[in-house]
């Protein structure tokens, strides 16, 4: 189903679209807060891109070092080509050790593998650790969104999940008793797991390190009490140095939530005395990506969420509503690039306001590609799709909501939900003043100019 | 030849982590250089404990500065009167009820109350502080005690993550982890509950 249509399925419940509107929007407002808060900030994006550029330039030499390192450090390292091998290689790790309860953190390559399914259906049991995910695990659901997975979910709906699964007596939602029950109920699958999987946030070329950024503990509470840890990475998470972690933990948790740095950063180098501990390197339609001079840059991405929090289109629409394993804008240029035909409604769903370049801490020109892909697909797809799309999704997501108005209700209001350029030039001197791509669509540059003139 | 779904084409013969690398050899753009971080951008002349206090706060622990190591003990039994099973490795502490080695199983720390644990350094711009596995024995104690503790020197506090990484460059690389605040989620409809699955409270000593 084309992102329209899965969009105004999450449109149906009004007040549930305006909270989760608000909330991610709330929490753009504190990344800006944070970032505005340390001295050097675009510096600092500015070098967090360009050495994002040159790992890219030089990612063999740097993953061969990488291997180099951790080998040294006793740690296994292995190669996936693509989601089929990662799960064959994560499976008979687990087979040598004859593991059969796993503790998982967040990794959104595995869920990228589809790791969960394959694991199960080989009879291994496996529990998503990080609440948000937890919860959706439990949900049978996707997560919708790659820092808050739960987001689409109110404390109503979790509770009811959890009187089913975890046995709780009915509270309202009350969100401190739900995380307590949690706590409790992934306590004894710590306790009780052969082998952990964790993500991985950074890999440190020069050192063979690896590192991984948890608010909740759970990567480390399952990988230090298990006898085997297994981290998943895609490929691109390689920088060169472990020097170069100052600038990427600095931008990671303020772009992420607003917060100063997670509360854990856990830097694993080697394996803890008769554990084993073991890397994928996965490439997953990575390299393909790497070879398309326009979208390349795509891959600077450090899975911070920001773009998500502040595109209009995503907290209006969802993050299931993509269809993919990373939703929202930085999704929407990295999935054509997997499967162009089935991701095609994908780069419609934006208004080009740019609002997502300007808060990406390794600086993507998320906008441009998402233009870039609109030409490639315009082209190349047949489809009805890409006539019917470029304001139809717009005007799915936005118009339909009775609040959004086009004349505007209030001012207040059209600070919150207006495209960038209209907000982020003369009222956030947070936002940068940038280039526009030409809006080819008719009826979006007559109503912008429309919207000019009655300003 | 096969096709895989990455769309790398690899013989037959070729290990995935070869034709990866080939395929990455091929499609990389030309080099393009590695750029310095000029540290004077982010220089700043601020007073390095008060904002880690501040930090510290913010990231949802408590800081507390003492006169003198001599102290800690009673601020401690003030802060945990309850506290039954606790490791120290922090050898003014005379505190500690469980002793801990390289040999004790992990599993077994699941009913400890509280850990107190020497800390490297402190960092003033986000109120992390670096502990290693030197510092615990085991690598679980820190996110598997109730309550942590961590002591660091007033004089051991760096003013943000690039000058923290020159402080640990040369260190033993095992494990270890910059630790800010207690373990919290705001996972249900964003509200912030402090205390997921690692510590529910963290305390500095500033001593
Ligand atoms: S594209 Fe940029 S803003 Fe979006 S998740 Fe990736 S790093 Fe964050």
């Amino acid at each position: 189903m084309a992102h329209a249509k899965e969009a105004e399925i999450f449109n149906r419940d009004e007040s549930k679209v305006n909270w989760h509107d608000k909330a991610l929007w709330f929490v753009r407002n504190k990344r800006d807060k944070a970032g505005s808060n340390v001295k050097g900030w675009e510096e600092l994006r500015n070098l967090a891109s360009a050495i994002k550029a040159n790992v890219l330039s030089n990612l063999d030499n740097y993953l061969v070092q990488f291997e180099e390192n951790a080998k040294k450090n006793g740690v296994h390292v292995h190669w996936a080509a693509n989601a089929e091998e990662h799960n064959k290689i994560v499976h008979s790790i687990l087979s040598k050790h004859k593991v059969e309860k796993v503790v998982k953190s967040k990794s959104m390559l595995t869920e990228e593998c589809h790791l969960n399914p394959y694991l199960e259906a080989n009879g291994i049991e496996v529990v998503d650790t990080d609440l948000g995910e937890r919860i959706v695990q439990l949900a049978k659901e996707p997560p919708s969104h790659i820092v808050l997975p739960a987001i689409h979910k109110t404390k109503e709906e979790v509770d009811v999940l959890f009187q089913e699964h975890l046995n709780t007596k009915p509270s309202n939602g009350d969100p401190q008793y739900l995380t307590s029950e949690a706590r409790k109920h992934l306590r004894e699958k710590f306790l009780k797991a052969d082998a952990a999987i964790t993500g991985v946030n950074f890999a440190v070329a020069d050192t063979g390190g690896v590192v991984v950024c948890t608010n909740e503990g759970n990567a480390d509470m399952g990988t230090h009490l298990a006898k085997v840890h297994i981290a998943c990475m895609g490929m691109e998470k390689i920088i060169p140095q472990e020097k170069h972690l100052g600038v990427f933990l600095r931008l990671l948790a303020r772009s992420a939530t607003g917060q100063l740095i997670t509360t854990y950063s856990s830097h694993f180098n080697k394996p803890a005395p008769g554990t084993e501990m073991h890397i994928v390197i996965v490439d997953n339609g990575r390299t393909k990506q790497l070879s398309r001079d326009d979208f390349r840059a795509s891959l600077h991405c450090i899975r911070c969420g920001a773009c998500m929090n502040t595109c209009p289109i995503y907290r209006r629409s969802g993050g299931h509503s993509y269809k993919t394993t990373i939703p929202g804008p930085i999704g929407s240029i990295l999935s054509p690039g997997i499967d162009l035909k089935k991701n095609s409604s994908l780069p419609f769903a934006s208004t080009l306001c740019g609002s997502c370049s300007d808060v990406c801490p390794v600086k993507i020109n998320i906008h441009e590609q998402l233009y870039q892909w609109r030409q490639i697909i315009t082209k190349e797809v047949k489809q009805p799709v890409v006539k019917k799309s470029v304001l139809k999704i717009t005007g799915r997501v936005l118009a339909n909501s009775k609040m959004y108005g086009f004349m505007g209700k209030s001012a207040r209001f059209m600070l919150k939900h207006m495209p960038r350029f209209m907000i982020y030039s003369k009222l956030n001197a947070w936002g940068k003043a940038r280039e526009l791509p030409k809006v080819k669509d008719g009826n979006f540059d007559e109503w912008y100019k429309k919207r000019q003139k009655n300003e | 030849m096969v096709i895989l779904m990455s769309g790398i084409k690899k013989d037959k013969k070729m290990s995935s982590r070869d034709s990866i690398l080939k395929a990455v050899k091929n499609n990389k753009p030309e080099l393009l250089p590695l750029p310095e971080i000029d540290l004077d951008v982010f220089n700043e002349d601020i007073n390095l404990l008060e904002t880690f206090i501040k930090s510290v706060e913010l990231v949802g622990g408590r800081a507390k500065v003492l006169n003198s190591i001599s102290d800690l003990d009673n601020e401690i039994k003030a802060l945990y009167p309850n506290a039954k099973q606790i490791v120290s490795s922090v050898k003014e502490s005379d505190f500690g009820t469980v002793s801990i080695s390289k040999d004790t199983d992990p599993h077994s720390l699941e009913t400890i109350d509280l850990a107190i644990i020497q800390g490297e350094f402190g960092v003033a711009e986000n109120g992390a502080v670096w502990i290693s596995e030197n510092d615990f024995s085991i690598r679980v104690l820190p996110f598997i005690t109730n309550d942590l503790i961590l002591v660091i020197s007033k004089d051991a506090i760096c003013l943000h993550l690039h000058d923290a990484y020159k402080l640990i460059s040369k260190r033993e690389r095992t494990f270890g982890l910059f630790v800010a605040g207690p373990s919290k989620t705001a996972d249900i409809e964003q509200c912030l509950v402090i205390g997921a699955h690692g510590a529910v409270s963290l305390t500095v000593m500033v001593v």
